[in-house]
């Protein structure tokens, strides 16, 4: 499996992809609760899946894990302020003289049958965000303006996107009109045990010794979520700091340099950081 | 000379005296003996010194003389202390320095050593010379605390910077000596000449004041030498140590400071139930987290819980205290039966109780008990009756890391460890101890030696009982409150003058009847309450007169009360340009950075419009896109233009600010009153979107009882940002209370005028919502703020909470709803933060 990953890399390919049929191959994913039933569940009925959650929970993983399961190719694109509805749908190019339509990646998600996922749909613009509505109700079609056309959903595909409700986004909040068209499933940082089971598996150089402080650190650091910090310690800061003592820097420098420095500027609030993270490992 | 003429000579000089005085003839011949052994010619020479300095001054030579025998067994010498004696022969009437250098001759000899002795004289002698009373200050300090340890340097050091003191400003030692040794006894030897420095300048401003520096009795010269207290200074990591409370217990506390100082005593931290006092210092970094966390822990591992005091007190076979003035309970009775060995079990006691605690807490904080005994390790253990309870707290501590072995000492502490152990265990296992102990007797001077490094005498303070556990057998300990007012319709109640938490405190406003506070309200300067000019107003008028009415939520019956509260919109009379200038001056350069962060962004953020249909730049895309289109047979809109102009922002935003009393308030950091940041705040706010260009609009509300919540629009988003507008800033005072709900309905209400689509509420509040009128039950206010909020929403207002509350957390969840608040527990960064959170939010 490696070598046949590192053929792949550096290369172009094409963003659908089908999952490599490999069953020792499938991404690793650890269930937090019944994520997995409701997701196939609507899957099952083919019905839009909204992610809800803090950043590096685990939810781009779990959509990886998860299309790997059902053995359907995903596409993922991450939404941002100026991505318009072209980008999604698709324009017309010159080529010669001649003009040609371009499927954008939600076009061909759903002329493939892929799940397509909408990273931090939030970000994009609203007007962008409208044109998925017939795609999440019982019509299941892709209106193409420009072209005078609207697509039929092929029959596997599927809409997932994935939001996080932090304080940023308070003036960017989805319409209430486009939320309530999805299957929402909750995320949140998944339990201690399921957390260090993580790190086992992400870094497993890491000695048993250094896991069990550093995981329960990282949940202690989330305590401080409402005091200054705007995002909490994420699973996958503590996956990096992880590394970064398998490279061998010490428990604190590695801690520091993955948990404390890139979420604050506070001194105080690095130091009171510190202050738990020294207790963990001293 | 020979040794018979020597040996006249001496007789001759004996009979001299005797002819003199006999008292000096007499202790001269009881010195003698001890002369005799370092040879005649030696004893000649010691006997002409007593005879000089008794004929130049009798009560020198009397000094001399008696003090003879212990300074030649101290120094085994004879000849080079008598020299030195005859030195004061220079000066007339030196005989109180005769005799202040006799008595600590043999001190010095003891800790300076010979040369050191030399040394110390010789400093005395020039003082003597220069001004004899200095000379005898001088000489009359004791050795001992002259050198505090640092032997002939420690005294060079403190003396020689009274040396120039003296010479341009004549403060004579005697003046000096004392603080100094202080200082450099509290501080080290390096702050004794900043300190002199500091005094010399203050003595050159006016001698009384500068001589009551140097003796350390004035207030400017305490407040210096806590200024520069070594060790971790508590003052300035306040916030750090609130933030690792928080962290590790999940609540907060008020860590206020203690009356502490240096020489007092061992530095601890204290609680009284309720708040941790702490010290201006503590020696590192490392002892004042861990009393810290224990201090925290004794609260939530229940120490002062107030069913186990009382229980406390009927085991100790004794009534229940009555509660001190300020509903504390005093600790003293329990102990009494102790009589004179009340410090020895208060000691085992606390050995006891804090080893129960630790447990604990080092259950809850891993590595916690290690530090524990690192620090203790670490320490130096003073002797005394002292060590001996260190020391067995230490092996105790020791013991119980190790996972309590099997040890036939300690056994008896084993139930301690348990889970539920509670303080009456402690205190039932420290009797038992004391019957049998063989730690000795202590006083209470020796008992603050006898604590490891993090914990502290328990009962050092009164404490107000805590009431945690009752409320959780009940629940949140609301419910029972709750039913209380079940029911009962609330209603304005001028007699039942229910003061909600955050409305109580010194408010100048609340003995105005609330017929007298509506009108145009306000005060015109400060603390003077007057009532605004009431024009023909009466209850039950016009409803234009009583403002316009809002319905309230009540979660009790599930539904709105129609025209409940009363909202009057008011203007703000209290102007103070002077303040306002001067908050803009103390923050220009924090107001200075947040405009240049917002002009860096601005290019970003006020992107040029694209996709127009005229402009004076193609847009590319939109270009391409057209060319494309019109090929394939299409017919595209011509927006293909980029425009320059300064855009049309889609985001207004009304920042409206609860100005109830609680803002009067000081602030827990320090520096002025909470107002004072709130004012600098909405003063930078106003400044900072001035440049941002957004239209907003600036607000306040009080309230007082449903009919009578007051709306101060400070300024509307059609209006500019005037002097005056700075000026009402710059007078913002609190007042009564924070009916939120009503004031944010009222807010909403004011949008309609607002040019933009995107539409922000930001709250800025001290606390939660309540009012004279709420009952107590606060949950009444919160489910309307809450409702008011998702009012606010459907009409497409997005609101925002930033609070000062620590607190803040507990609550805000509920009403604004997951990250639709901010919890600021750092005020003195409020002016600054404000500013910028208003642009994360609009991004
Ligand atoms: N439940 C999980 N199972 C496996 N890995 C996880 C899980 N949750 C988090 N991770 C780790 O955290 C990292 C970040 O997760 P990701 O899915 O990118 O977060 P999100 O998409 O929520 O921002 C992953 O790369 C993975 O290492
Ligand atoms: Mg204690």
């Amino acid at each position: 499996m490696k070598g046949f990953l590192n053929r792949l890399r550096g290369v172009e390919r094409d963003i659908i992809q089908m999952p490599v049929e490999d069953t020792a191959a499938g991404p690793y994913y650890e269930a937090q609760g019944n994520e997995i039933e409701i997701f196939e569940a609507a899957y099952k009925k083919r019905l839009p899946v909204m992610l809800k959650g803090p950043t590096g929970c685990g939810k781009t993983r779990f959509l990886e894990a998860m299309a790997w399961r059902l053995q359907r190719p995903l596409v993922t694109v991450s939404c941002h302020e100026d991505l318009t509805s072209s980008d999604l749908v698709g324009r017309f190019l010159l080529e010669g003289e001649q003009t040609v339509w371009q499927d954008g990646p939600l076009t061909r998600a759903v002329k493939a049958g892929a799940i397509c996922y909408l990273d931090e749909i939030v970000e994009a613009r609203t007007d962008s965000t409208v044109i998925i509505h017939p795609l999440t109700d019982h019509r299941r079609q892709l209106p193409l303006e420009k072209k005078g056309q609207e697509i039929e959903a092929h029959e596997d595909f599927m809409l997932v996107i994935s939001y996080n409700p932090g304080y940023q986004t308070v003036l960017k909040d989805l319409k209430p009109s486009t939320k309530q068209r999805f299957i929402g499933i909750d995320f949140n940082y998944p339990n201690e045990d399921i957390e260090r089971k993580i790190l086992r598996n992400e870094v497993p150089e890491l000695a048993e010794a250094q896991l069990a402080p550093l995981v329960a650190a990282g949940r202690r650091a989330r305590t401080l979520k409402d005091h200054g910090l705007d995002e909490a310690t994420s699973t996958r800061a503590l996956v990096y700091a992880a590394n970064m003592m398998a490279a061998g820097i010490t428990p604190l420098e590695a801690c520091k340099a993955a948990l404390v420095s890139p979420v604050t500027d506070d001194p105080e609030l690095a130091e009171a950081l510190l202050e738990i993270i020294r207790a963990h490992f001293s | 000379m020979s040794s018979t003429e020597i040996l006249a000579e001496i007789q001759q000089v004996l009979a001299d005296l005797e002819k003199i005085s006999f008292v000096a003839h007499r202790d001269t011949q009881s010195a003698l003996g001890a002369i005799q052994p370092y040879g005649d010619e030696t004893v000649l020479e010691w006997v002409k010194a007593c005879k000089a300095l008794f004929e130049h001054d009798r009560d020198a030579g009397k000094a001399f003389m008696r003090g003879s025998v212990a300074a030649c067994g101290a120094s085994n010498t004879v000849l080079p202390w008598t020299r030195q004696a005859m030195r004061f022969l220079a000066w007339r009437g030196s005989w109180k320095a005769v005799d202040g250098y006799m008595e600590q001759l043999p001190q010095a000899y003891r800790s300076l050593g010979f040369e050191g002795e030399v040394r110390w004289a010789e400093l005395g002698l020039d003082w003597c010379e220069r001004h004899l009373d200095s000379g005898v200050a001088y000489f009359r300090c004791p050795v001992l605390e002259l050198e505090g340890g640092h032997g002939i340097n420690g005294i060079e050091d403190v003396v020689l910077p009274s040396v120039e003191l003296f010479g341009n400003r004549r403060l004579a030692l005697g003046t000096y000596l004392s603080g100094a040794i202080r200082v450099r006894n509290l501080l080290g030897i390096e702050a004794v000449l900043p300190w002199a420095k500091r005094g010399a300048d203050i003595l050159q401003s006016g001698r009384l004041r500068g001589e009551a520096f140097f003796k350390l009795e004035s207030e400017e010269s305490m407040a210096l030498l806590l200024e520069n207290l070594p060790g971790f200074r508590i003052p300035e990591h306040q916030r750090l140590l609130q933030l690792v409370i928080y962290a590790w217990f999940g609540f907060n506390l008020d860590l206020l400071e203690s009356k502490w100082s240096p020489d007092k005593g061992r530095a601890f931290v204290e609680t009284d139930g309720v708040a941790l006092y702490l010290p201006m210092a503590l020696p590192d970094r490392e002892e004042a987290m861990l009393a810290v966390l224990h201090a925290t822990g004794h609260l939530k591992f229940h120490s002062y819980e107030r069913r186990y005091i009382d229980a406390l007190f009927r085991a100790a076979g004794r009534e229940h205290p009555p509660l001190d003035a300020e509903q504390r309970i005093t600790w003293r009775p329990l102990f009494a039966a102790y009589g004179d060995d009340m410090i020895r079990f208060q000691l085992i006691f606390d050995i006891c109780e804090d080893t129960r605690v630790d447990e604990q807490i080092g259950r809850h904080i891993p590595n916690y008990r290690q530090r524990l005994l690192r620090a203790a390790d670490a320490a130096a253990i003073v002797d005394g009756p002292a060590a001996a309870y260190f020391r067995w707290a230490r092996d105790l501590l020791q013991w119980t890391i190790e996972g309590a072995p099997a040890d036939p000492v300690f056994e008896p502490l084993r139930p301690l460890l348990s889970n539920d152990a509670n303080i009456v265990d402690a205190f039932r296992i420290a009797n038992e101890l004391y019957k049998h102990t063989d730690l000795p007797a202590i006083a209470l001077l020796a008992r603050d030696q006898a604590f490891l490094p993090g914990r502290s005498p328990n009962a050092a303070r009164p404490v107000y009982p805590r009431r945690m556990l009752d409320q959780a057998e009940f629940g949140t300990g609301l419910e029972d409150q709750e039913d209380v007012v079940k029911n009962q319709e609330i209603k304005p109640n001028p007699e039942q003058k229910q003061i909600p938490k955050h409305a109580a405190g010194e408010d100048p406003d609340f003995d105005i009847p609330p017929e007298e506070t509506a009108g145009s309200g306000g005060r015109v300067g400060v603390g003077i309450p007057q009532p605004a000019h009431v024009l023909g107003y009466a209850k039950g008028a016009e409803y234009s007169e009583k403002g316009k009415p809002y319905a309230e939520w009540d979660y009790r019956d599930n539904r709105y009360k129609r025209n409940w509260a009363w909202v009057q919109e008011k203007t703000l009379t209290e102007l103070d340009a002077n303040e306002a200038t001067r908050l803009l001056a103390q923050y220009a350069p924090a107001l200075q950075r947040l405009k240049r962060a917002i002009q860096t962004q601005k290019p970003i953020r006020m992107a040029p419009l694209r996709r127009q249909f005229d402009g004076d730049e193609l847009d590319l895309e939109a270009s391409i896109t057209y060319v494309v289109e019109k090929r394939a047979g299409m017919s595209p809109q011509a927006n293909i233009y980029r425009q320059r102009v300064v855009q049309y922002r889609d985001t207004a935003v009304v920042l409206l600010a609860d100005m109830s009393t609680s803002i009067m308030q000081a602030c827990a950091e320090g520096g002025g009153k909470v107002v004072d940041r709130i004012r600098a705040a909405m003063l930078l706010f106003a400044e900072s979107m001035e440049e941002v260009g957004d239209p907003y609009g600036l607000a306040g509300f009080a309230s007082k009882y449903r009919d009578n919540v007051s709306y101060y629009t400070i300024k509307g988003f059609d209006e500019t940002l005037t002097s005056h507008t700075r000026a009402v800033l710059g007078g913002l005072t609190g007042r009564l209370a924070t009916r939120m709900g009503a004031a944010i309905r009222h807010a909403v209400a004011s949008f309609d005028r607002a040019p933009s689509a995107r539409r922000l509420l930001l709250i800025l509040s001290d606390g939660r919502p309540a009012d004279y009128d709420d009952g107590g039950d606060e949950r009444y206010l919160h489910e309307d703020t809450r409702m008011a909020v998702k009012e606010a929403g459907d009409a497409g207002i997005h609101v925002f909470c930033i609070t000062l509350d620590a607190a803040g957390s507990e609550y805000l969840p509920q009403i604004f709803g997951a990250g639709h608040y901010l919890v600021l527990d750092h005020i003195n960064d409020l002016p600054k933060k404000l500013p910028e959170i208003y642009l994360r939010l609009r991004k």
